[in-house]
């Protein structure tokens, strides 16, 4: 059984080229030169239920674009999609009350009102039973600590108490599939982290499946095990976080304490730090055992560690570099 | 069902946003006030004049007026609105958010927004249309008002799927704002019986732009000037349309993109 299912998934666009200048916008009126660029380009995954997976990428590397088509919003160009056994662009009412969309930078609340009043407008659209809605409400309300805010116009929230409304919109009607997309976006780190773990929490007790785009790297380390990457439309990785940075990571970062302090130890590896007899250096990956062999060898040294360089760093490298 | 709910739900909420700018009200009672004392007013002059407008009497074209002013007002209050704030989701992307509901996406985009002071257009209307009644008298027989009503539900749906159908060409050319003042200005040429008009603008104002349909025909079933068969010519064009519109719109919700995050 999988909750998400994805084949060859692709999705073009047409978009209009022209050249600047005010003859080459004339002669755009007449003759328009479209160029076809394909925003995402033959991906394939699957996701269990109750999976929480990170979907990682740069700017335009596809992510809202298969986020759009797998919760119905987008037709794709080619390839096969099924979620909760339903095609979304079918659009059927049974598929679309049982998922969920949350776009960090835009919002369902509709900005004159309460929020209450948007929840329940959404009871009635998806019709929630009373006592499942009051049910919900009074655990999410308690969870996000809504109650101070959701009677307030959503135009006098904060960015935060705005966000924590606009999922808990999201969620009132318990869905399966939770498509988040920038969640944390423009949040302050004990907020981010408090939605984060209201995120687990739903899941966990809802048994839901989520798939989490974010540019924070702690998001996804903290909600997600499993990641998948792309870059330029394409799969670069699918698979655990750990992994991730094992594959990825040119580096490795070598972590000395030393009895007494040394000179010249750049002929080791690149400097990163040199505090007090700490030292850490980066250094290539292949050359890691024979570096370390030698530190041992040659300084007075009284601890060493070999690390991972910080996942931040490995992810912006991917990205960078698009390095397979 | 739901969408009785649904439409309760959003009356209730336009209501208290519009209780909220109560000086909204007094300047749209004032505006309307003014619309339709320029309007009567210059009924009055013309007829000062003479006795028939087109074969019209005062009291018909007074009730043209009534009916010109409830079509109008229904459109400000319920159709505008909604098709505005189709287009600005459309450009800002929150469409997203009524196309992942459960619910047909265009009962949706229908009921989003509402403008309830717009309602005493609707209600002056009312009251003009009353007078002229009144006035007409024992013209009106049962059968007339049958076929007023049924030509009026006709003319209110016709009058809907043409604005749908403008709304809905955002989802191609983003700014479309142009088109609906232009149907805007059209419309005004809905207050004069249509046969006043030249043949061309009498096509034009019955087939392209169907305010014929919404305005004179309505009137022109009250002051029994009509049959059923012009009745029926009129429900079998707002049939079409909410056809054509409906096809309009699922083909372009199709071809929404969204705007890219």
């Amino acid at each position: 059984m999988t909750a998400i299912r994805v084949r060859e998934l692709r999705k073009q666009y047409r978009v209009s080229e022209r050249e600047a200048g005010l003859w080459s916008s004339v002669k755009s009126l007449v003759r328009r030169k479209t160029r076809t660029v394909s925003a995402v380009d033959g991906i394939s995954f699957d996701i269990a239920p109750g999976e929480i997976v990170g979907f990682l990428g740069p700017n335009g590397a596809g992510k809202t674009t298969t986020l759009k088509m797998l919760s119905g919003l987008l037709h794709p160009s080619s390839g096969e999609i099924e979620v909760l056994g339903q095609v979304p662009w079918k659009r059927h009412a049974d598929f679309l009350g049982r998922m969920s969309l949350v776009m960090g930078q835009r919002n369902q609340l509709v900005w004159d009102i309460p929020a209450v009043e948007t929840f329940e407008l959404n009871r009635a659209i998806y019709r929630i039973p009373m006592a499942q809605y009051r049910e919900t409400l009074d655990e999410l309300v308690d969870l996000l600590d809504l109650k101070a805010v959701m009677g307030a116009p959503v135009r006098n929230l904060s960015l935060g108490e705005r966000m924590k409304c606009e999922l808990t919109a999201a969620l009132l009607h318990r869905p399966k599939v939770v498509f988040l997309d920038e969640p944390t976006i423009g949040l302050d780190v004990t907020m981010q982290r408090r939605l984060r773990d209201f995120i687990s929490q739903y899941r966990r007790v809802h048994g839901a499946t989520v798939l989490l785009t974010s540019h924070y790297m702690a998001d996804v380390e903290a909600l997600c095990r499993r990641v998948i990457v792309i870059h330029r439309g394409r799969l670069l990785f699918d698979g655990d976080l750990g992994a991730l940075v094992g594959r990825f990571a040119a580096h490795k970062l070598i972590s000395i304490h030393l009895a007494t302090p040394c000179a010249g130890l750049a002929q080791y590896g690149e400097l990163v730090s040199d505090e007090e007899g700490h030292v850490t250096l980066r250094v290539p990956k292949a050359e890691t055992p024979r570096v370390t062999a030698r530190l041992l060898a040659e300084l007075p040294i009284t601890d060493l560690t070999v690390e991972d360089p910080p996942i931040d760093e490995v992810i912006s490298r991917v990205f960078t570099e698009g390095a397979v | 069902m739901r969408i009785l709910r649904l439409l309760a739900i959003h009356l209730r909420l336009a209501l208290s946003g519009a209780l909220a700018y109560r000086a909204d009200f007094l300047i749209h009672l004032f505006e309307s006030l003014l619309e339709f004392g320029t309007g009567l007013g210059g009924l009055a002059l013309v007829f000062s004049h003479t006795q028939t407008l087109g074969g019209w009497s005062a009291p018909e074209v007074v009730a043209l007026t009534g009916v010109f002013f409830i079509v109008g007002g229904a459109v400000r209050f319920a159709v505008q609105p909604a098709m505005e704030s189709l287009i600005e989701s459309v450009r800002d992307g929150t469409l997203d958010f009524t196309l992942v509901k459960p619910v047909d996406s265009q009962v949706l985009v229908g009921l989003k927004r509402f403008e309830i002071w717009k309602l005493v257009d609707v209600l002056m209307g009312l009251a003009v249309l009353a007078v002229a009644l009144w006035k007409l008298g024992a013209a009106v027989g049962l059968g007339d008002a049958l076929r007023f009503a049924v030509a009026l539900a006709a003319g209110g749906a016709i009058v809907y799927s043409f604005w749908l159908m403008l709304a809905t060409l955002s989802f191609w050319f983003v700014r479309v704002e142009n088109i609906l003042v232009i149907f805007q200005s059209l419309y005004e040429a809905g207050r004069w019986p249509v046969n006043l008009y030249p043949g061309w603008l009498r096509f034009l104002l019955t087939f392209l732009v169907p305010v014929a349909f919404a305005t004179t025909v309505p009137a022109e079933a009250l002051s029994g000037r009509i049959g059923w068969e012009k009745i029926l010519l009129s429900l079998g064009v707002a049939a079409g349309m909410l056809v054509l519109s409906r096809l309009f719109w699922k083909i372009g919700s199709r071809h929404y993109s969204g705007a890219s995050a």
